[in-house]
């Protein structure tokens, strides 16, 4: 009794949290998804499957829906190991019954939802024009609650969610286990993955299929098949190769050489495959995307490392018990916090393109020609070097180096503090210990520092190449008719998408959809590559 | 050892001596913070020398104004109609964080100190929803908010679009903020829930009378944030706003840059400097916490 009062007071509590959270935290991203199947301009339309990624990545996209729901089925497969490596093998994979029945409820309620998800949206447009009356909105949803298609699989919906509910229940009272809810949650988790992963795949496979027919009508041949087992098997080689090597670090002699032969021979077999392949798979692609995506990339790569590098000399000389500590750390603070809006026309003007900017007067002092900063979408390697540069070699447009010194310039305040923060929490024995060994001040930090502040390093690598991938504000308020292909990031193609006089929802989803992935890709590789490196002490 | 084994001698020569390869590196560090200081305040001290300027002295990139101007933040401050533009952002904020403490701090509360079924996931949930960027969810969250905004107009008059609730309600439960008041709430010792469980009070009566006069420095903390984020904020108010009725000074001064006044640099320079004044304050009254805040969810994180 007094464990239910309990748990009601604490979900009273929670109530309002959850449900915002919920509403738009977590059910975007499946609604993302949900408007990205349809054609949606401002009001939703028909499903038209993969249509509009096709749009954005042509051919790429089977290959990537292809590997996504593989990575459902290996994520599920990943948790029915956890449960084979539970104590009592047998009882843990038992709990696949329940699993599968929970999965079973959700995809119900899934396919609940998206048959009546489109009537609930129509509600306004279907009541524009009608006289406003109290309650006409409420008896409409009422009405698409009663439609056939919707009572019929919410009644299954409750069906399921029952029988899903009792089976649990038996599993939790009767089989038992060590730890029914962890190995409840595990099985339902397992069931839910491979559910959505043979979904995905079928989804995948229909639209190939009417992909290749519809091109072999025209009198055409679509490869996609050979183009997912190609690139795939690119993919491939390279993550051989990054295994392999691995293990070469461990090897001497002459194994090491024939393993390091084999791993050459694999990351040029993959990297040929790969940029063979990749390019022809995009070939109809929207340039927008692509140009977005390596906009943002080299956003990336340009501010990441400056404004690490930066914030972590900075926290390393306020670290080194100078008067006036918290003063410094103040005002390098001051740009991080200011809105981005305010400090965006100041770094404008600062780098406007007059002969007489701020900037220019600064290449001045050095002799150095004027330049035209924001209107310049010419690559700096190019400008420096001169027009005999090949064209992927130009670099970032020159409008997009000022839009990266202005981020790099916002996010050292917060590094440094952050950093210092992790300089704070090393032990301080280590460095008495280290000098009387007689180690020099480079080889504390090399040896001492740098190893035990990696975790701070890890964190902050993360945040700030998501940050990249986020940044809008200051691109927004920088961007001008003479720059705009040079510095428009994914996000801010998706906003333009989406705010212009003819909206396209649909499309826009699709590409929001595909940003996210790329960033969860990112967060996951970093995770695994980098999280092996990071040493927690 | 070989100092030591010097005679001591107190003159001050000796000890300059002794400390000058210390002090060179102490000048070098001093030297370094400085241009830090420089390059941190530079744009902020150029933009309030180029809100004083005429136009010209801004073009030819003057360092100081010949004389103070002040004629140009009355000029900015009407020809951007800023007082609407502030009216709002101060609506907009306190409402946002109002509902912010309301809905948050209960929450942090529950997942700190209450014992309930699926704790951990729903906080795990909960916490993954910080790594969703705004980019990936800002279309969905339109449509919703339209619907919303609909049946909310159809039932009690109130709607969402160009009104307050589209630009506050979605940000009053922010993970964030749950997480860092979580983390105080924990480090609450136990005795003080048995000494208010013996004199008879409940969860709600020990939240109100207890914990949150304790935590006033996170909750502090947090409103700072929620203000910051609020004052800032720049796509999700230019998605759910057509007119300047709720719009917030960010979006009026976007307007004003790029539409109203594109060619006036001086007066973008004094609405600019009147859009920082308010996080200045609210800064330099809350820093310390402030920093102290992201120094320790960063190293949570």
């Amino acid at each position: 009794m007094r464990i239910l009062r309990e748990n009601l007071t604490a979900y009273a509590f929670l109530l309002p949290a959850i449900i915002l959270i919920f509403l738009f935290g977590i059910f975007p991203v499946a609604f993302a998804f949900f408007v990205s199947l349809h054609r949606w301009r401002r009001f939703p339309d028909e499903y038209i499957g993969l249509a509009n990624y096709v749009r954005a990545l042509d051919d790429l996209t089977y290959v990537l829906f292809f590997w996504l729901a593989l990575g459902a089925f290996a994520f599920a497969l990943l948790q029915v190991r956890k449960l084979w490596l539970s104590r009592e093998r047998g009882k843990g994979l038992s709990y696949l019954v329940p699993g599968l029945a929970n999965g079973g409820a959700i995809f119900l309620f899934v396919n609940w939802l998206t048959i009546l998800l489109p009537l609930i949206l129509d509600i306004p447009n279907r009541i524009r024009g009608q006289e406003r009356v109290q309650g006409l909105f409420i008896s409409e949803l009422f009405v698409s609650l009663r439609v056939p298609e919707a009572t019929e699989a919410g009644n299954l919906f409750l069906l399921g969610a029952v029988a899903a509910a009792l089976i649990s229940f038996v599993w939790w009272r009767v089989v038992k286990g060590d730890e029914p809810g962890h190995l409840l949650s595990l099985a339902t988790i397992a069931a839910t993955f491979a559910i959505a992963g043979a979904l995905t795949m079928q989804l995948t496979v229909t639209e190939i299929q009417l992909a290749v027919e519809a091109a072999r009508e025209s009198g055409e041949a679509l490869p996609i098949w050979s183009q997912i087992i190609l690139i795939s098997l690119g993919a491939l080689a390279l993550a051989g190769a990054y295994l392999l090597w691995q293990r070469a670090v461990r090897q001497d002699g002459n194994r090491s050489f024939a393993i390091q032969a084999l791993i050459a021979l694999l990351l040029i077999g993959g990297g040929y495959l790969l940029i063979a392949e990749i390019p022809r798979a995009l070939t109809n692609a929207d340039p927008n995307v692509w140009q977005g995506l390596n906009v943002t990339a080299m956003f990336a790569i340009g501010t990441v490392p400056f404004q690490l590098g930066i914030g972590l000399l900075a926290a390393y000389l306020l670290f080194q018990n100078v008067k006036g500590k918290s003063f410094f750390r103040i005002v390098y603070f001051l740009p991080y916090i200011m809105p981005f809006v305010a400090t965006a026309i100041v770094f404008n003007i600062l780098f406007s393109h007059r002969p007489t900017s701020p900037a220019n007067h600064l290449l001045n002092l050095f002799a150095l020609p004027a330049q035209k900063w924001l209107l310049e979408p010419t690559g700096i390697i190019k400008l420096i070097f001169g027009a005999q540069v090949p064209d992927f070699l130009v670099g970032p447009g020159l409008a997009l180096v000022v839009i990266m010194i202005y981020t790099t310039w916002t996010y050292i305040g917060y590094d440094a503090v952050v950093f210092l923060a992790g300089l704070g929490s090393i032990p301080g024995e280590l460095y008495e210990a280290a000098r009387i060994d007689g180690a020099s001040e480079w080889g504390l930090f090399r040896h001492i520092t740098l190893p035990l502040l990696s975790p701070t390093t890890f964190f902050l690598t993360l945040i700030a190449i998501i940050g990249t991938f986020r940044a809008f504000t200051q691109i927004w308020i920088m961007r001008n008719p003479a720059n705009q292909t040079a510095v428009d990031t994914l996000g801010v193609n998706i906003f333009e998408t989406v705010r212009a006089t003819d909206p396209n929802m649909g499309y826009g989803s699709a590409m929001s959809f595909v940003l996210f992935g790329v960033i969860l890709l990112l967060t996951l590789f970093q995770n695994r590559f980098m999280g092996s490196r990071v040493n927690y002490g | 050892m070989a100092d030591a084994a010097r005679p001591i001698d107190l003159t001050g020569r000796q000890t300059a001596a002794q400390r000058r390869p210390i002090r060179w590196g102490r000048i070098l560090i001093y030297a370094l913070l400085i241009l830090g200081l420089i390059q941190a305040v530079f744009p902020f001290l150029w933009m309030l020398s180029a809100s004083f300027m005429s136009l010209a002295e801004v073009t030819f990139g003057y360092l100081l104004p010949s004389e103070l101007r002040f004629q140009n933040y009355v000029s900015a401050w009407e020809q951007a109609n800023f007082s609407q533009f502030m009216w709002n952002s101060i609506r907009i904020t306190i409402i946002t964080l109002i509902g912010q403490m309301l809905v948050c701090i209960p929450a942090a509360y529950a997942f700190a100190r209450m014992k309930f079924f699926g704790r951990n996931v729903l906080f795990g949930i909960m916490l993954s929803t910080l790594m969703i960027p705004e980019v990936a969810t800002f279309i969905p969250n339109y449509l919703t908010v339209i619907w919303i905004g609909r049946l909310s107009d159809n039932l009690i008059g109130l709607p969402w679009l160009n009104n307050w609730p589209a630009l506050t309600i979605p940000f009053m439960a922010s993970a964030f903020t749950i997480f860092l008041l979580r983390q105080f709430f924990v480090q609450l010792p136990d005795e003080l829930w048995d000494a208010a469980r013996i004199d008879g009070a409940g969860h709600v009566r020990y939240l109100t009378s207890v914990v949150i006069p304790l935590s006033k420095a996170p909750i502090m903390t947090s409103i700072t944030f929620a203000f910051i984020g609020a004052w800032n904020a720049l796509l999700w108010p230019l998605m759910v706003t057509q007119t300047d009725a709720w719009r917030p000074v960010a979006v009026g001064l976007t307007k004003f840059v790029s539409t109203d006044a594109p060619n006036e640099l001086h007066l973008q320079m004094a609405a600019g400097v009147m859009m920082i004044i308010p996080i200045l304050i609210m800064y330099f009254f809350t820093q310390r916490q402030f920093t102290e805040g992201i120094a320790s969810s960063g190293l949570k994180g």
